[in-house]
């Protein structure tokens, strides 16, 4: 390994750790809020609920905001795939040597179109006034960390040479995803099953 | 310099306080949760009937979430440009309180249309209450919950008159009965059923048909159902308002207390009391819409549907429908009770707010609000070409009834026990 492969791989790792510090202290925060024990008796089934609310209840047709807003749902779709693909990839990194050609030629693909998608949500913010005026610096640095770690995650993918690169934006994107909009990604789960659990049991979902 | 007053840091204190409490698990998911995406803008009826920024549900939840950041987000107030932490002032905390009671009717349809679920409903409640604790909750409804407090406290001075009124009532329903054996039984200790209307005729007097055809022992409750302190988010009056049906359930010994067709009244008792209280009820809560679809299942309710021969539709009470779950029930009631049954488009827990709930309706100041927010409903009623419109709140009643006068829609609202009790042979 040369010295610029031991930095980037250290700001990985350190990404990497405070990431892990990041999630572990939100998930601390979240649990040492209140919760309200539903105590009134149940008409419907809170285990399906949660089962419709990651499935039926994620699915673009059950949605009219999903047929009306469908570019910007696939496009959501795509982005968010391609980085979960990219999270994987960077686990995979210390044996890139040994990957397969046809599978690092399909991850440069996808981390490439994952990438323009990531560079289309500017315009998306930026064209609609009322996206455009919620906006916070937060939403357009997470998303130039994500466009960027997916850009470098191609790179890497198609030549080993831009792989110290591809780690520092990681480190960098792992560090930073605790304390921005990133950690949406944890409060997703959270949300879903909240909504299944709360109109499950209401025996309201479709 | 802007010089802030010492009232103007205590309410920013007592709201920081609030929010503090009441930020739970849920509430702080919905409020990490948004990216700010935008797809939620079209499914608030507020928006679709107005198209502009302040309608969109995720431009609310955000004046609310930027309080949040610099109240409770330690990075959000380490770094507040960079996260949005707004700072609190009186002038702020006035135009949230106004955000939360006038442009949002908790309706929590767009709940269902955002891709991750964020609950702006919820994040409104707290809102709502956290404006009402800092003296911001709308006059008229702080009035009406405190109302329903003090008919608690002065019982004795409203029983004779509630009596004389009851009995009034009592004579309508044998008169249409052709009956003189028919009762409305008050105080009836051992009655399986406490029966807990609304103010007004409409909602004891088809009941009182229904129960006595039935031939259901049952009596009537004397308060009634609705609970304003809901709608403020008032958690202390709402539970001292259910406490007075709790109290009258449990010295008559009843096993069931049916609430009637009113949506925050059903979902406040069936679904958030328990809740409040920290204990299952000692008895059962059911919505009179339940007990009708049983009394037809089981044949004891003889219904003639051509007698509602004209075409109707059903407008689903958010309270009621998507909050409270009662979806199917009242549909299986109409399609007994009536020839021509229409469906709006979207329905069930797609269906749209009529404008006027969460306590909307009651402060004449807003009806203009109302009435640009309820158009997309009268749009959909229209469409279905129904002459009567069915609701099982007496809010969104009064909403619908408004919103026919104001874009010419010629219906008649009513309720499904008015329907039944009319469809009866």
């Amino acid at each position: 390994m040369s010295l610029l492969e031991i930095v980037a791989a250290g700001i990985a790792i350190a990404g990497g750790v405070i990431f892990v510090a990041g999630i572990v202290a939100i998930l601390i925060a979240l649990q040492r809020r209140p919760y309200g024990v539903e105590m009134a008796p149940i008409k419907g089934s809170p285990g399906r609920g949660v089962f419709w609310s990651f499935t039926l209840g994620m699915a673009p047709w059950a949605k009219a905001s999903a047929r009306l807003h469908w570019m910007a749902y696939l496009r959501g779709v795509i982005l968010h795939l391609s980085i979960f693909a990219g999270a994987a990839y960077l686990i995979a990194t210390p044996w890139l040597g040994v990957m397969p050609g046809p599978l690092r030629l399909s991850l440069t693909v996808l981390f490439a179109i994952g990438a323009v998608m990531g560079l289309a949500g500017f315009g998306i913010r930026l064209a609609n006034p009322t996206m455009r005026l919620l906006s916070v610096p937060d939403d357009y640095f997470a998303l130039a960390l994500v466009t960027l770690f997916l850009a470098s995650g191609a790179m890497s993918a198609y030549s080993v040479a831009y792989l110290p690169f591809f780690w520092v934006v990681a480190g960098i994107t792992l560090a930073y995803a605790p304390f921005g909009k990133l950690k949406h990604f944890l409060y997703f789960f959270y949300a879903r099953i909240f909504l299944g659990l709360v109109f499950g049991r209401k025996n309201v979902l479709e | 310099m802007e010089t802030i007053t010492v009232e103007e840091q205590n309410k920013t204190a007592l709201a920081r306080e609030m929010m503090e409490k009441l930020v739970d698990r849920r509430v702080l998911t919905a409020l990490e949760v948004c990216v700010r995406c935008g797809t939620c803008a079209e499914s608030c009826h507020y928006y679709q009937s107005d198209p502009k920024t302040e309608h969109t549900p995720y431009y609310r939840a955000e004046q609310v979430r930027r309080v949040y950041r610099q109240f409770m987000d330690p990075v959000g107030q380490a770094f507040p440009g960079w996260f949005g932490a707004k700072p609190t002032t009186d002038e702020a905390l006035s135009r949230l309180a106004e955000i939360a009671f006038s442009s949002c009717t908790l309706c929590h349809r767009c709940t269902f249309e955002c891709p991750f679920g964020v609950e702006t409903a919820e994040i409104m409640r707290v809102m709502r209450s956290v404006a009402t604790a800092c003296g911001y909750g709308p006059e008229m409804l702080v009035e009406i919950a405190n109302a329903a407090i003090a008919k608690e406290e002065n019982a004795d001075l409203f029983r004779d008159i509630f009596l004389d009124q009851v009995k009034e009532l009592e004579k309508e329903v044998q008169d249409k009965l052709g009956s003189s054996e028919a009762r409305i039984p008050v105080n009836q200790k051992g009655a399986r059923l406490l029966y807990v209307p609304l103010a007004g005729a409409h909602t004891i007097v088809p009941q009182a048909i229904i129960f006595n055809i039935a031939r259901e022992s049952w009596t009537l409750s004397m308060f009634d159902t609705a609970n304003y302190a809901v709608f403020l988010g008032d958690i202390t009056k709402a539970k001292r308002i259910a406490q007075r049906i709790i109290k009258e359930a449990e010295a008559l010994e009843v096993q069931e207390v049916i609430i009637t067709e009113c949506g925050h009244g059903y979902t406040a008792m069936r679904w958030d009391a328990p809740k409040w209280f920290g204990h299952p009820l000692p008895f059962k809560v059911r919505n009179i819409i339940e007990v009708i679809d049983d009394y037809i299942r089981d044949g004891v309710l003889p219904v003639n549907p051509a007698t509602n021969g004209e075409p109707v539709t059903y407008h689903d009470s958010c309270n009621l429908g998507r909050k409270g779950g009662l979806l199917e029930e009242p549909r299986r009631v109409l399609r007994a009770v009536v020839g021509d049954f229409r469906e709006m488009t979207p329905n069930r827990l797609h269906s749209y707010c009529c404008g006027g709930g969460s306590g909307l309706v009651a402060v004449p100041e807003w009806k203009d609000i109302r009435m640009q927010a309820g158009k997309l409903k009268a749009d959909q009623i229209r469409q279905t070409g129904a002459k009567t419109v069915v609701t099982s709140c007496d809010n969104c009643r009064f909403q619908i009834g408004e919103l026919s006068q104001y874009y010419d829609l010629g219906v008649e609202v009513t309720s499904v026990s008015e329907l039944t009790a009319k469809a009866l042979v």
